[in-house]
């Protein structure tokens, strides 16, 4: 009989075992009744030698094999039961089981779909990324060092070359947020990725519906206005009509014809970037973006390259081949004569072939090590809870001393009840671990989101997929033996008589308090490093907020505006978009309640471009010879962001196209230049060797500022005026009057911006005060999550002790009663309970601060401003931890000073 | 409760010995313990808990076959009877079973110094 039907047969079964059994049992006293025994004597003796007739019936059951399913269902009831007689207990364990395996579910699908993942694309291990993927933009400076951008010309003369890849496919690395419009409809927000007509058949997606880009259509400029849709994008504007296939599509000022739609699920090879639509590379012209030179250039390198490497090629000779073409083909881009700079450049430049199968990741890189970290300080917070779990149920483990025994007796295995033991325990774990799956699912979009916050979700898959199946399962399953194995061992490991008699396993408890004792210890430990760590980034935190950004970050709004289906005439000298940021800017100035505006390449956290700088006749130091940041703006610039002039003047309308060139340099750049003068008037060009040396004129110097972000060192940075810079630059900045109504100021400022051109789009309105956050919003959750389970983890560590003390004050009910009647004073036996608990604390304070000490600087990195060995942080956490033990241990302490003697005796 | 002219089975020989009595027609497990003690003239004993474990065990493998009948007192009682494969099998374990003891007294065949 296979084992489904018997689980129903069971009961029949269980009914002809017993009467087999007593016709046996029967006939034996029948023969001996006629051998002349009287049957009392031979019911007697037949007792005796048929022994254990459960222990036969369970032997007989087990010969049948495929047990296991009949006990697991038998287990999974009885221990429902068990769990529902002490609803407190399950209640505590599963919540802490259900925190402790969400958040390590949570933070694992965001490590999953950040680094694990691999792209929904065909045989992703074969792919290879040349560079690793960390760069982001165009340069057009002859390649050295770890070269992670490739120019359009580098793609193609590489492809000409036989190598070791069966295709490659470049795609470039700035992916727009530019505007489209479907069949004349209103313009709406598209992100465009432009790709190599190779990039489908490499990555081997095909097309869900239509065709994608073709090869042909990736030839000479502006041959391929054919548009290929992400599945999302046509669902959302089609709705799955197929019809959408030969819709013109108009982006910025061009036509594209729809030809197809890429496989659901796949959203391009950047993670966290969500292409709607793929246009060929052959269209770069047609995108509006300043700055921006185009493909025809040779050392133009704005581009990512994937190959697919050939059926039994290594990734080592791959490696090897493509830096020797490499090198090659970039020596015949500086010219018959190069410089010995350039040619040593190229000496130094290199490709790092990195695996492409997961896609390109930022987000993996700037996200790596605190995901790490915050993967750990989980993964430490479950272990406390797995701790705190086996204690109740060594506990419980006592109190069912009797119960097990009894069991025992009765002719039950040791390991037929350690494995009912362990099915109570993996009952908690699943029922956990369901609740922390439900939980998880939230929490890690919410992670998500705090982590990188902005007005649009980051969009990442975050849906579970095998992997995470897997980690969640492999989590809950090693959970339920970390709580449940030590705790069934103890509770099956007695002495039978006492154990019968008392209800109490005289033998283990003496071991069993010797666990619970080494546990707690455990969990003091961990609790003190989780709160020294959540210490060390609360107070890194706290240091980054009082950071002096050099700016007045209140009262200011930054809208980003959309120029690109305006249509507007750009090109280095085009003054008209200046000109209509000027009237922008003037409209909106007189909105009551605005003190200043202006428009900005740049404001804060958000980007950046950068060269050296040479000022005539200063020579090159090292100091000087950094990079300077620069920025175009407005003249109302410095008022809008609260950057103080210190000396000299700001731009003003003199500042023409024509006039001389001007430029705004801040502190640092003009120590590091003029120690002990003047810079004003003093002239500088742009570039390691400028052509026009002294062409720019330094007007004046304003305090320093963060650029980039809150953590970095001082830098040098000037700024140019937009009118000698032309072009249309996003960053609208808006200072207001304390106390103003800001909704009002909103709508107004939309309004002018209509009026003046309805074609520019206003894509969001945010606050300067939010760009600041949002660049700490990685310190910021890591704080918040380390601190949320630093406290979580001593909490847990607290009602341990409390549990411990309780237990051991109730069973010394009779011995406190009896010193409380010879006369002991209640602060003495105060301090015989607090005694041990203190010890615990120290033990663990001894065991854990080493740890820490020992472990933090793993944090370095993430930290501002502050050792790892912060005295602060790891003095607050060691008195948070031995307070809370304290008055968690002091609660039963003090029932144990209120004893009634005469009831304390009364009860033995 | 071990007589000397008793002694215990080797691992794996009750359940030839089971399949051997079973296989002289169907049988329930009482008489089954009493007929091994009688055809070894009382030497084996078998014990309920070695017993019933063993037809059980024989019955899981398809050796064995059961069914309710009553028996010589009028009682219901479960008899055991060969399968075609338990046939089979027995045949194959008697041969093997021939084949071990010719083998091990053929060793130990002869006096031992040192052994009385």
């Amino acid at each position: 009989m296979s084992w489904v039907p018997r689980l129903f047969v069971r009961k029949r079964m269980e009914i002809d075992l017993d009467k087999e059994l007593q016709f046996h049992f029967e006939s034996q006293i029948a023969d001996k009744v006629r051998s002349g025994i009287p049957e009392s004597e031979a019911r007697r003796l037949t007792r005796i030698e048929f022994g254990g007739i459960e222990q036969i019936k369970e032997d007989c059951r087990e010969s049948r094999g495929t047990l296991w399913i009949e006990s697991i269902v038998q287990d999974v009831r009885y221990g429902v039961r068990q769990l529902r007689k002490s609803p407190g207990f399950t209640f505590v364990a599963i919540v802490s089981l259900a925190l402790g395996i969400g958040a390590n579910t949570a933070i694992f699908t965001l490590l999953n779909a950040i680094m694990l993942r691999p792209l929904p694309v065909q045989n992703p291990g074969e792919l290879l990324l040349f560079g690793n993927g960390i760069a982001q933009g165009s340069t057009e400076s002859v390649p050295d060092g770890s070269t992670r951008l490739f120019s359009y010309s580098f793609f193609h003369d590489f492809r000409q070359k036989d190598t070791s890849f069966s295709g490659i496919a470049a795609v470039d690395s700035t992916q727009f947020a530019t505007k489209a419009s479907i069949g004349g409809a209103a313009y709406q927000t598209t992100h465009v990725n432009l790709v190599s007509g190779s990039y489908f058949s490499v990555l081997g997606v095909p097309a869900f519906l239509g065709r994608t880009i073709e090869e042909s259509e990736d030839g000479a400029p502006g041959d391929g206005a054919i548009a290929v849709a992400s599945y999302s994008w046509f669902q959302r504007h089609f709705n799955g009509d197929p019809s959408a296939l030969g819709k013109v599509i108009r982006i910025q000022s061009h036509d594209y014809t729809l030809v197809g739609v890429a496989k659901p699920g796949f959203y391009g090879v950047t993670v966290g970037q969500s292409t709607d639509l793929w246009i060929p590379l052959s269209m770069e012209k047609a995108f509006s973006r300043p700055g921006w030179n185009g493909l025809g250039t040779k050392l133009f390198q704005s581009l990512y390259l994937i190959g697919r490497l050939k059926p039994g090629v290594t990734a080592d000779q791959a490696s090897a081949e493509t830096n020797l073409l490499f090198k090659q083909i970039v020596r015949d881009y500086i010219g018959p004569q190069p410089s010995q700079k350039h040619l040593a450049d190229i000496a130094h430049a290199s490709i790092q072939l990195t695996r492409g199968g997961c896609g390109i990741s930022f987000l993996g890189f700037a996200f790596s090590l605190p995901l790490k970290i915050l993967m750990a300080i989980v993964a430490l917070v479950l272990l406390i809870a797995c701790a705190n779990i086996a204690n109740m149920l060594l506990a419980r483990g006592v109190a069912r001393t009797r119960e097990v025994a009894m069991r025992m007796a009765l002719g039950a295995t040791r390991r037929r009840i350690v494995f009912q033991l362990l099915t109570e325990s993996a009952l908690l774990a699943f029922l956990g671990a369901a609740a922390g799956v439900a939980l998880a699912w939230k929490a890690s979009a919410m992670l998500l989101n705090m982590a990188i916050p902005g007005p649009d979700q980051v969009p990442l898959n975050l849906a579970p997929d095998f992997r995470v199946l897997a980690f969640t399962l492999g989590v809950t399953v090693l959970t339920a033996l970390l709580f449940g194995a030590l705790p069934a061992f103890r509770a099956t490991d007695l002495e039978f008589t006492p154990a019968l008699k008392d209800g109490r396993g005289s033998s283990s408890a003496s071991s069993r308090g010797a666990l619970t004792r080494s546990l707690i210890v455990g969990q003091v430990a961990l609790s003190v490093l989780l709160l020294v760590v959540a210490g060390l980034f609360i107070r890194s935190l706290i240091h980054l907020y009082d950071v002096d950004t050099g700016f007045d970050k209140h009262n200011v709004f930054v809208f980003t505006l959309d120029s690109s289906t305006a249509n507007l005439p750009h090109g280095p000298d085009e003054i008209r978009s200046v000109h209509l940021q000027e009237q922008i800017e003037d409209q909106v100035r007189a909105i009551p309640g605005v003190q200043s505006d202006s428009f900005a390449f740049f404001a804060f956290n958000d980007g950046g471009w950068g060269d050296q700088v040479l000022f005539q006749g200063i020579p090159r130091t090292p100091a000087n010879g950094e990079p300077v940041s620069f920025n175009i703006t407005g003249k109302g610039f410095y008022d809008a962001m609260g950057i103080p002039l210190i000396e000299g003047r700001v731009f003003n309308s003199e500042d023409r196209q024509n006039s001389p060139r001007v430029a705004i340099i801040n502190q640092t750049m003009a120590r590091h230049f003029f120690p002990n003068s003047s810079p004003i008037g003093h002239r500088f060009a742009i570039g390691e060797t400028p052509d026009h040396p002294g062409e720019i004129e330094v007007i004046g110097v304003v305090k320093d500022a963060k650029y980039f972000t809150l953590n970095e060192g001082p830098q040098m940075a000037a700024y140019f005026p937009c009118t000698q810079n032309p072009g249309f630059y996003g960053n609208f900045l808006v200072r207001y009057a304390p106390g103003t109504n800001r909704q009002e100021i909103i709508s107004r400022a939309r309004h002018a911006i209509t009026e003046i051109n309805s074609n520019i789009l206003v894509d969001n309105v945010s606050s300067l005060e939010e760009q600041v956050d949002r660049s700490i919003a990685m310190q910021s959750l890591i704080a918040r999550i380390s601190g949320f389970f630093g406290i979580l983890a001593v909490l847990l560590a607290c009602m341990g002790i409390y549990g411990l003390l309780s237990y051991s004050v109730a069973r010394r009910t009779s011995e406190l009663g009896i010193r409380l009647a010879l006369g002991a004073q209640s602060h003495t036996l105060l301090w015989l309970v607090l005694r041990e608990s203190i010890l615990l604390l120290v033990l663990g304070l001894a065991v854990g601060i080493p740890i820490a000490l020992s472990s933090t600087h793993i944090l370095k990195s993430l930290l501002y401003q502050l050792s790892p060995l912060d005295p602060m942080a790891i003095s607050v956490a060691i008195a948070a931890v031995a307070l809370m033990m304290i008055a968690a241990a002091w609660l039963p302490a003090r029932r144990a000073t209120r004893v009634d003697p005469l009831q304390a005796l009364r009860a033995e | 409760m071990k007589t000397d002219d008793r002694f215990d089975l080797p691992q794996g020989t009750l359940d030839l010995l089971i399949m051997r009595v079973v296989a002289l027609g169907p049988i329930h497990g009482y008489a089954i313990a009493q007929r091994i003690q009688q055809m070894s003239r009382e030497a084996l004993q078998v014990q309920q808990g070695s017993l019933y474990p063993a037809l059980h065990r024989l019955e899981y493998k398809k050796l064995l076959n059961s069914n309710w009948q009553p028996s010589e007192t009028g009682r219901e009682a479960k008899f055991y009877e060969l399968t075609a494969k338990g046939r089979a099998h027995l045949k194959a374990e008697t041969e093997n079973w021939k084949r071990l003891t010719d083998v091990v007294s053929l060793i130990l065949k002869g006096t031992l110094e040192g052994i009385s």
